[in-house]
């Protein structure tokens, strides 16, 4: 069996003396798309940060099999990581600049930038926004260069934080295509936070629910759905599901 | 209004005969001041990215040290700078007193937190997500203060504005610490000041018409930096 | 492109602040900045622009003039912060040298004070004869009187002539501007008002004021200066040597004849009166 990609053992999160994460372990295997719902404020970004080294946290972590001394490993390890936030998060500059950017921060030889970036930029559908600047981008088109620039890095591990959840339905659809594509293609394993149930059949592998810091199921998409683990989850996926079905009627 | 008609007269005739006392003067203003506001900026900047991004106990505190180092009354710097320079003074031994070093200490701490203030705000006015995204892309500490640097760029060329501004027009650190003598230390502000108080008023506002020149020579300049490739926002 | 090079231009300026270009002089002293400490009412009766080049020329030295309100260039003395003292403030010099921190003082030149008022002086200062009398007159008119109020050499003279004349300065009439003589001219002249002033300073500013001299010639008028070397035994940072070739300098012939002609050529008559080898009593005496 391959090596789970990540292994975090004993994770918390104290923020000003409260404990707001509690995850005595969670793994997330070589491959596969796990996804993260849970109410607001259950502390879905909180892991998905600690998760992706960029806050502090107290826990064992694995990675790709290896031990991970923390914190003075966790600069290296980012780098073989990537993640996309909600908002794209773009500097002054043009678009290409932009997507070159994690490259030239990773130490990436000059010459492959170029290709790597047109590479990703056609992932996504932007290649002929190359040259525009990246302030006079709509909210989708800056959305689908975030992910590019994210996806140029050929992470080992993806971790995305509600990526779509600003965009309008028709642009959020046709991203969501794009991006299932370019994770099957790579085989990418991924962590993404969501609240939007109607992206978890077409991405994900493995579902996690969190509820008040703690993981309180984790499983198929189709055993959290039919079989969810206690009354908060039960709630969760019943709010989901009247939704759809009111709309079926 | 005659006499700012004789001002007027006065600085053309400065500046068209090239009158050697008003370009060593100017010269000297533009060396001291612009040393000054390099310094501050070398100081300032660095330690406004520390404060806008490191969290650790006083840091509140030293970030209204910084605010009140804003508002300092000029002269306060130079009379305490005095003390320190001055020959029974603790740096007494460097003999730096009645100097343009000295002037450039006094106008450097009156710029820096000057420089320091608006680059925190700078910084603080940034999306505090940016910081996390650049980390995550594999940004090394110093490469996320230079890349936050330069995404504030517009607010970090103001507090440089600001800090040059504060000290190429303010005369009582100068005074003080530099003596205003003639051929060393005597710069644009000492020298209108001087004039003034000789009754020399036209001759006054000839030297003053020569200070507004110059720095609106330097802020010109940095405010095309500044501005340089940016759309107006209401055009799009 | 052109921002580069010009942002090229600004930063070698700046990197030239410590170098100077030094003319060749004949033989540098070792350490050739002299700090003189004196009055800002000596510097602006434009003397110094005369005779310091000579002197640095001569000698080598420079010298580093700090002109300052009197009560300060004493200070300075008092702490060593200068090297050598040009001031004219007798009262206060001798206590100065009582004290061990001046040495050496010496009677250089002087000049007077004149009491100038309106046109049409209302206080009828005009026809007084003593300095004590024309103050009397002022206050007792209560006509605006505009004082330095600096504790200068000019202000502790008022004061003593306040003082001889027993009136108080005191009330709506009597105001203070905290500054210079070329400033307290233009405020009298602005307010038509009196003011004590040294003749150099009103005849340099006279083309800008409607103001008359009133009275003069008195001998309390006497505005005085003294040179003294700040004390080296003292304070062992001064510049002994160079505040010596200055002080001896003030006092030689080719100073002293140029204060006697400074002015002469701008205004007619001489600003100072040129008094080396000299005592104070002797001068005070002959008036």
């Amino acid at each position: 069996m391959a090596d789970a990609m990540i292994e975090a053992e004993g994770l918390r999160v104290f923020r000003e003396r409260r404990l707001v994460l509690d995850v005595p372990a969670i793994t997330i295997e070589a491959g596969e798309v796990l996804a993260v719902i849970g109410p607001n404020g259950s502390g879905k970004s909180t892991l998905l940060q600690a998760l992706a080294l960029l806050l502090p946290a107290a826990m064992t972590y694995r990675f790709g099999g290896q031990a991970v001394r923390l914190p003075d490993e966790a600069l290296a390890l980012r780098r073989q990581m990537a993640v996309v936030f909600q908002r794209p998060l773009l500097v002054e500059g043009s678009v290409q600049e932009n997507v070159a950017l994690g490259l030239k921060l990773r130490g990436v030889p000059r010459a492959e930038i170029t290709g790597r970036v047109k590479e990703a930029l056609t992932m996504f559908g932007v290649q002929d926004l190359a040259r525009r600047p990246s302030r006079a981008l709509s909210g989708g088109e800056a959305q689908r260069v975030s992910l590019a620039r994210a996806l140029a890095l050929r992470p080992r591990m993806l971790f995305l934080d509600e990526p779509f959840m600003a965009l309008d339905v028709l642009t959020r659809a046709s991203i969501l295509q794009d991006l299932r594509r370019a994770l099957r293609s790579a085989g990418m394993t991924a962590l993404f936070v969501t609240h939007d149930f109607t992206e978890i059949p077409p991405l994900a592998d493995r579902v996690a629910v969190l509820n008040g810091g703690q993981i309180v199921q984790t499983g198929t998409p189709r055993d959290i759905f039919s079989h969810p683990a206690n009354a908060a989850v039960e709630r969760l996926v019943r709010a989901a599901s009247d939704l759809i079905r009111g709309l079926a009627e | 209004m005659e006499t700012i008609w004789q001002g007027v007269v006065q600085a053309i005739h400065l500046l068209y005969t090239r009158d050697p006392e008003t370009l060593r003067v100017t010269f000297l203003t533009l060396r001291v001041s612009g040393m000054a506001t390099l310094i501050s900026v070398l100081i300032g900047v660095p330690l406004g990215v520390l404060l806008a991004l490191s969290r650790f106990p006083g840091r509140r505190i030293l970030i209204s040290f910084v605010n009140t180092g804003m508002a300092l009354p000029p002269v306060v710097v130079g009379l305490w700078v005095s003390i320190l320079l001055w020959r029974s003074g603790p740096l007494g031994f460097l003999g730096i007193m009645y100097t343009p070093t000295a002037i450039v200490i006094a106008q450097t701490v009156i710029a820096a937190p000057v420089v320091a203030g608006f680059t925190v705000a700078g910084i603080g006015q940034l999306d505090p997500q940016l910081a996390l995204q650049l980390t995550a892309l594999g940004a090394s500490r110093w490469q996320l203060y230079w890349l936050l640097v330069r995404e504030a760029k517009l607010s970090i060329l103001a507090a440089i504005i600001a800090g040059f501004g504060a000290v190429v027009s303010e005369v009582g650190a100068s005074t003080m610490v530099g003596g205003n003598i003639r051929g060393q230390t005597r710069v644009l502000t000492t020298a209108t000041v001087m004039e003034v108080s000789k009754g020399e008023f036209g001759l006054a506002i000839g030297i003053s018409i020569v200070l507004l020149l110059l720095a609106y020579a330097v802020t010109f300049t940095l405010t095309l930096l500044q501005q340089r490739g940016r759309q107006p926002w209401l055009m799009r | 492109m052109r921002i580069r090079s010009l942002a090229a231009i600004i930063l070698a300026l700046l990197l030239t602040v410590g170098c100077t270009a030094k003319e060749t002089k004949p033989e540098v002293p070792a350490n050739p900045d002299v700090i003189l400490a004196t009055t800002t009412s000596t510097q602006d009766s434009g003397l110094l622009d005369v005779l310091l080049p000579i002197f640095e020329k001569d000698t080598g030295y420079k010298i580093k003039t700090i002109a300052v309100g009197t009560g300060q260039a004493l200070a300075m003395g008092e702490k060593g912060e200068a090297d050598v003292l040009l001031v004219h403030a007798p009262a206060d010099e001798k206590k100065l040298v009582e004290s061990g921190a001046a040495i050496e003082r010496k009677l250089v030149a002087h000049n007077d004070f004149v009491v100038v008022g309106p046109k049409e002086d209302p206080a009828k200062v005009k026809g007084t004869k003593t300095a004590a009398e024309a103050m009397k007159k002022i206050a007792e008119a209560k006509a605006i009187f505009i004082s330095r109020g600096d504790d200068s050499g000019t202000h502790k003279k008022e004061v003593s002539l306040w003082k001889t004349a027993a009136v108080k300065n005191e009330g709506q009439w009597y105001q203070q501007t905290g500054q210079g003589m070329g400033q307290t001219l233009n405020v009298a002249n602005e307010k038509d008002g009196y003011t004590l002033t040294d003749r150099a300073t009103f005849l340099s500013l006279q083309k800008n004021l409607q103001l008359e001299i009133l009275l003069e010639g008195d001998a309390p008028l006497l505005n005085i200066y003294h040179v003294m070397l700040v004390n080296p035994a003292k304070f062992n940072k001064v510049n002994a040597d160079g505040a010596k070739a200055f002080h001896n300098f003030l006092l030689s012939k080719e100073a002293q004849e140029a204060i006697g002609k400074f002015g002469v050529e701008k205004y007619g008559k001489p600003l100072f009166f040129p008094d080396g080898g000299k005592t104070e009593e002797q001068l005070t005496a002959t008036k």
